[in-house]
């Protein structure tokens, strides 16, 4: 450390390599769609490939500038909010993911909001009784479903609740955009998507924990003869949960790409759906769309994380 | 005694979906005539173009568990020269070209990056093994640079350079070797990663054909008929978490085994 960093600077810093990772992402995205075999103009012209067409179609599109420029065009249009127009559907992109996000933001915002209380909660129980069979039960079962790729347990999952014993539906087919209107559907992609984030921040938790209650300042405030509850929770759980912060922000990685899984399990029709057949339809401007959707949250996320591990321990992300 | 407890579970579950996975093809025989989709006649049932389930789960698990260990290899064999060279190279500049863009790389989520990558490239388990390897090497340089710059700072490195051994001796002959301990702890998080990705990436679709003899592709292809046919589905799944579970469980006993040994 040469010298304290105030949080504003450092937050300007971050913001900056932020705002530089999101521009270096959409560049390589759209380099690696330039570089994808055929085009929209040919996937459009349908099964009978008729060069005359496929021709026209590129020129309506634009498709017949050179890379570059459609490139710049892009990002000015990004300055202005404007994300272009969906190559197949004709629509703005803009509109296409503000529909498609909406079942991919419930689903991500209520995995969010159990994710961070459970975790917590796994965590603190498997400290508290560090060594004893619930927290060798609760650690092993951690370690062992850490990695499990999410579609293999949907589709266990799905046997057994939705085929075997009736308790949710198998999918959210016939739903529509709005989940929440059939709680019942929820269950099944909620119970895949926290199994891996809770895994790895319970697992932080309960050594931060664990950390925190050998701690000097945690045996001081028992001799001072505050309550065990109050010393575990006002003392030292603050301070356990810091390294889970930014683990939390990790996850977001997981949690897109469950997301992706677990749409195409379950056939919700999010962001994770229109990706892939985005990709499959070259669609450039909507891949664009989502890659920049897909980027931005990943990096905010990351900064959000960043600035409060700053804020509670300013030398760990200082020297970051 | 305690030891063979700490990996023991997990290298008894791990043992069943690897021997299927590396034992099945020699086992499954030759393909028999295809039946009607979804049919109850062979032990397992028959999947959704009528081919013997159980046949099928034999030859599918060596592709997920072959692709998943050789992008792990290559990503170390990408990822540690470069970590190495960033971090002995005594230009700043040199330095920076190499990891900056890394560190834009891992901004892009790995899902993504993969589907985009697949997209461009033709589907085969060659190009599979590249991607999920290209999807790491960010992280392994990371991880590589960071256990060569403390190593590098060690006072053995000074004296051999006074003694006049050349860079590439010390890059390779000492730094490469005291590594190796940093590398083989980070081993176990790579291959479960891997085949975290190349199961769910085949499970898209993703660079690979859509009539693929693979466990992943298998959950996702008979799906459609999982109220006839639960085994076509359940089987291959099974087989995947049990691997998955099992390699974790092992990597982790290794580990925490290693570290009461030290």
């Amino acid at each position: 450390m040469a010298e304290p960093v105030s949080l504003p600077r450092y937050a300007v810093r971050r913001l900056l390599l932020g705002l530089a990772q999101i521009v270096a992402v959409t560049t390589l995205v759209f380099a690696l769609t330039e570089a994808l075999p055929g085009d929209a103009a040919v996937v459009l012209a349908g099964d009978v490939p008729d060069p005359e067409r496929i021709e026209r179609i590129r020129q309506e599109l634009g498709l017949d500038r050179p890379a570059p420029v459609r490139y710049a065009d892009w990002l000015l249009g990004l300055l202005r909010g404007d994300l272009g127009s969906s190559l197949t559907a004709g629509r703005p992109v803009t509109g296409f993911l503000a529909e498609a996000g909406g079942p991919t933001v419930q689903l991500a915002a209520i995995t969010l909001l159990l994710l961070v209380p459970l975790a917590v909660a796994v965590g603190v129980v498997a400290a508290i009784r560090e060594g004893r069979l619930l927290d060798r039960a609760l650690t092993s079962a951690g370690i062992g479903l850490y990695s499990v790729p999410e579609f293999a347990l949907a589709v266990v999952l799905v046997a057994l609740f939705a085929l075997r014993l009736g308790w949710f539906p198998p999918t959210a087919v016939g739903v529509g955009p709005n989940l929440l209107a059939q709680p019942a559907v929820l269950v099944l992609p909620l119970l895949v998507l926290l199994a891996r984030p809770i895994c790895s921040i319970s697992r932080l938790v309960r050594a931060g924990m664990i950390d925190a209650l050998r701690s000097d300042y945690v045996r001081h405030a028992h001799r001072l003869g505050l309550s065990t509850r109050r010393v575990r929770m006002a003392h030292a759980l603050p301070n356990a949960v810091a390294p889970a912060v930014q683990q939390l922000a990790r996850t977001t990685d997981w949690l897109l790409s469950g997301v992706i899984t677990v749409e195409a399990v379950f056939v919700v029709p999010g962001l994770g759906t229109a990706l892939v057949s985005a990709v499959s339809a070259r669609d450039i401007p909507v891949i664009q769309g989502l890659a920049l959707v897909f980027a931005a949250t990943t990096v905010a996320v990351n900064l959000i994380a960043d600035l409060v591990v700053f804020r509670l321990a300013p030398r760990a992300g200082g020297a970051a | 005694m305690r030891s063979a407890l700490r990996w023991g579970p997990g290298a008894v579950l791990l043992s069943v979906p690897l021997v299927v996975a590396l034992a099945g093809p020699w086992l499954a025989g030759e393909p028999d005539p295809r039946g009607v989709p979804y049919g109850s006649g062979a032990l397992l049932g028959t999947d959704f173009v009528g081919r013997d389930v159980g046949e099928q789960v034999l030859l599918g698990g060596r592709t997920v568990v072959v692709v998943a260990l050789a992008a792990t290899v290559l990503a170390y064999l990408a990822g540690t020269p470069l970590g190495v060279l960033t971090a002995m190279t005594g230009r700043r500049w040199l330095d920076e070209l190499l990891m900056r863009p890394l560190d834009l790389l891992l901004a892009i989520p790995s899902l993504l990056l993969l589907i985009l990558l697949a997209a461009v490239a033709p589907s085969g388990a060659l190009t599979l093994i590249v991607i999920v390897a290209v999807v790491n090497v960010p992280e392994v340089a990371r991880i590589s640079r960071a256990a060569a710059l403390e190593i590098a700072a060690r006072p053995a490195m000074e004296a051999m350079r006074l003694q006049g051994e050349s860079r590439w001796r010390r890059a390779a002959g000492y730094v490469g070797r005291s590594m190796l301990r940093t590398l083989l702890a980070d081993l176990g998080v790579r291959v479960v990663g891997a085949l975290y990705l190349v199961a769910t990436a085949s499970f898209l679709g993703v660079g690979v054909p859509p009539d693929a003899s693979d466990w992943a592709v298998m959950v996702d292809r008979n799906r459609t008929g999982m109220f006839l046919q639960p085994w076509a589905v359940l089987v291959p799944a099974l087989l995947v978490v049990t691997l998955s579970v099992g390699l974790n469980l092992l990597f982790d006993g290794v580990r925490r085994h290693r570290e009461e040994a030290a």
